[in-house]
């Protein structure tokens, strides 16, 4: 059975749009012109039950669109989805109770209060009975390693903290699917790495199917097994991340600086792409030069100073994914 | 029943948010105090003995009182708050929860507006009775009818800004309809009683819910007869019902077209 059914569906936003100048501005005023965006242009997709999905994309490509047309949130143009066998749109109480969200840059916590006071809130909208809303609380707090913070007031929390609470709270009800909307925004590298570790240990222990979109490569990586690839609307790639990875996420970049001019003659699968007098960026084809490998060889050149190693932009990646298989999937 | 729980605990968690904005209510209270000390002094001019309007000085002052106590009373943050939300995105985390959006909001803003009537209440009734004194032939038995009025008032209120709040769904700003709305409230008898305004305009203005939030109670406390109450609580009960079929109706249209912005 499919958690996520969608089929040829479509969002059609109508913003208003005007010309430089007050003149522009006067006539806009009595004959207000508009312009239609199509933020999600006829897509089709599933996710089975049980699933981990990326929904990956450069910024307004329409992942957020389409995360709320699957909750109930927006109305969609055209086509259907089917959430948990629920029409988002007429069902949408009865599928609130089935399924989770969070959105990375949004809290849903109060802000002056301790979390445990919006947990109280979040377990008597859900209808969870006192006994078992302490003992999901528990639960999480053990699983999330909150112990003290749900005393605290959120003001007081660090960013990294609060998500965790932000996160726990969207699992209060013990939902069959959990939407997540760019979760590790912001996050440090270590935080980042405990909310994904926290992701695979509710899809693991509880089947919880995760429905997640980011423009952090490393979520997608390390996190889900099917990635869906959208630019400007339309779904441009859906396979395995394995696949993906081989593909398209094989690249590292390598920022170094050296104590003294060096001479540096890379190795197989290493690029040098800037050259200055004692800095250099590299590009490191993974699938040749594994990154211990690259490093090792670099630190070997001797007197390093500074080092970052960064995966490449996704807007660099949808380029190359868009170039490849650009035709063939749309 | 059960399924009430979510309404009240909204109401408990929100009267217990309202604790915590501590120097925002200590300006609010400078603010009425101000307020009411202006215009004390204004109508005390103004009374060289006699009546206006057929109110005495210590009805008018206790007047006022009562209807700045229903503009600070009603006051209340969700519906900035519900604007911020549309505009940043955070809308999203407050749709799709299994409730009624409104009657959510509803008991989210008693919160903190059971919090004021009771903080600007107490400051209303000190500052009257040190002023003025007590009003004259103030009958205690009246007062739960009286408050029936109020309460009225403020679920007009509450309803008609709720509506206006609603159109931020749909529009990009919206700020000048509680700019007008609140305008009209005062007009239309908050700053002076609806008796002071030429005849035919209160003939207008009884047929408009904009006095029936401040100056259908504020009367009935200070002057109570039980011609007006007749006359006043049904008016304020069709008004009552009327804003909110009005903001269920301006919800259902927004929500088909909402904007919700980031990302």
């Amino acid at each position: 059975m499919y958690a996520i059914e969608a089929e040829n569906l479509s969002k059609v936003y109508r913003t208003r749009t005007k010309e430089e100048g007050l003149g522009a501005s006067f006539r806009a005023l009595i004959k207000p012109v508009y312009k239609e965006v199509n933020a999600v242009h006829d897509i089709g997709f599933t996710v089975k039950q049980g699933e981990i999905m990326a929904f990956i994309g450069p910024n307004g490509a329409g992942k957020s669109t389409t995360i709320k047309m699957l909750t109930g949130i927006l109305h969609p143009t055209g086509g259907r989805i089917r959430v948990l066998g629920l029409d988002p749109v007429s069902d949408r109480q009865k599928l609130s109770y089935r399924i989770g969200t969070v959105f990375g840059q949004k809290s849903q916590l109060w802000f002056h209060l301790p979390p445990t006071d919006s947990f109280a809130l979040l377990g008597a909208i859900y209808d969870i009975d006192r006994a078992a809303l302490k003992k999901r609380t528990q639960e999480l707090t053990d699983l999330f390693g909150l112990g003290d913070l749900l005393n605290v007031p959120v003001r007081k929390l660090s960013l990294g903290q609060r998500i965790r609470c932000e996160v726990a709270a969207s699992l209060l009800h013990a939902p069959d699917i959990l939407f997540l909307d760019e979760p590790t925004i912001g996050l440090d590298v270590v935080v980042k790495q405990g909310i994904r570790e926290l992701i695979m240990r509710m899809n693991r222990e509880q089947g919880t199917t995760i429905f997640l979109t980011s423009h952090d490569t490393g979520d997608v990586e390390q996190v889900c097994r099917r990635a869906m690839v959208i630019d400007k609307g339309h779904i441009i790639l859906d396979q395995s991340v394995k696949k993906l990875k081989y593909d398209y996420l094989n690249r590292k970049i390598i920022a170094v600086r050296f104590d003294t001019p060096p001479h540096l003659k890379a190795p197989v699968g290493i690029t040098l792409e800037k050259l200055g007098k004692t800095a250099a960026r590299l590009s490191v084809d993974t699938r040749i030069c594994p990154i211990d490998e690259a490093m090792r060889w670099l630190i070997g050149q001797g007197g390093v100073a500074d080092i970052t190693v960064e995966d490449p932009p996704m807007e660099e990646i949808i380029t190359a994914i868009f170039n490849t298989a650009g035709g063939e999937a749309s | 029943m059960r399924h009430l729980r979510k309404y009240f605990t909204v109401f408990r968690i929100s009267l217990e948010n309202a604790f915590t904005y501590r120097s925002n209510l200590i300006g609010g209270l400078l603010f009425y105090s101000l307020f009411i000390f202006v215009f004390f002094n204004l109508w005390r001019a103004i009374y060289q003995g006699g009546r206006v309007a057929g109110y005495s000085l210590v009805q008018m002052v206790w007047y006022l009182c009562m209807t700045e106590l229903m503009v600070f009373g009603c006051r209340s943050s969700i519906f900035g708050q519900m604007n911020e939300d549309v505009k940043s995105g955070s809308i999203a985390y407050q749709l799709n929860r299994p409730y009624q959006y409104v009657a959510y909001q509803f008991f989210n803003a008693l919160g903190g507006v059971a919090f004021n009537f009771l903080i600007y209440g107490t400051l209303a009734i000190i500052l009257g009775l040190v002023m003025v004194g007590p009003i004259p032939g103030f009958n205690f038995a009246v007062l739960p009818l009286a408050l029936i009025s109020v309460i009225l008032g403020a679920v007009i209120n509450f309803f008609l800004m709720m509506a206006l709040g609603l159109t931020a769904f749909r529009l990009e700003e919206n700020t000048a309809f509680y700019l007008i709305y609140q305008k009209l409230v005062f007009m239309l008898g908050m700053f002076i009683p609806l008796e002071l305004l030429p005849v035919w305009l209160q003939n207008i203005a009884k047929w408009l819910p904009f006095p029936y939030v401040a100056w259908a109670p504020a009367r009935l406390i200070v002057a109570f007869d039980f011609g007006l109450f007749w006359e006043v609580i049904p008016m304020q009960l069709i008004w009552a019902v009327l804003a909110i079929i009005l903001s269920m109706t301006v919800y259902s249209y927004g929500i088909r077209g909402i904007h919700a912005h980031g990302g």
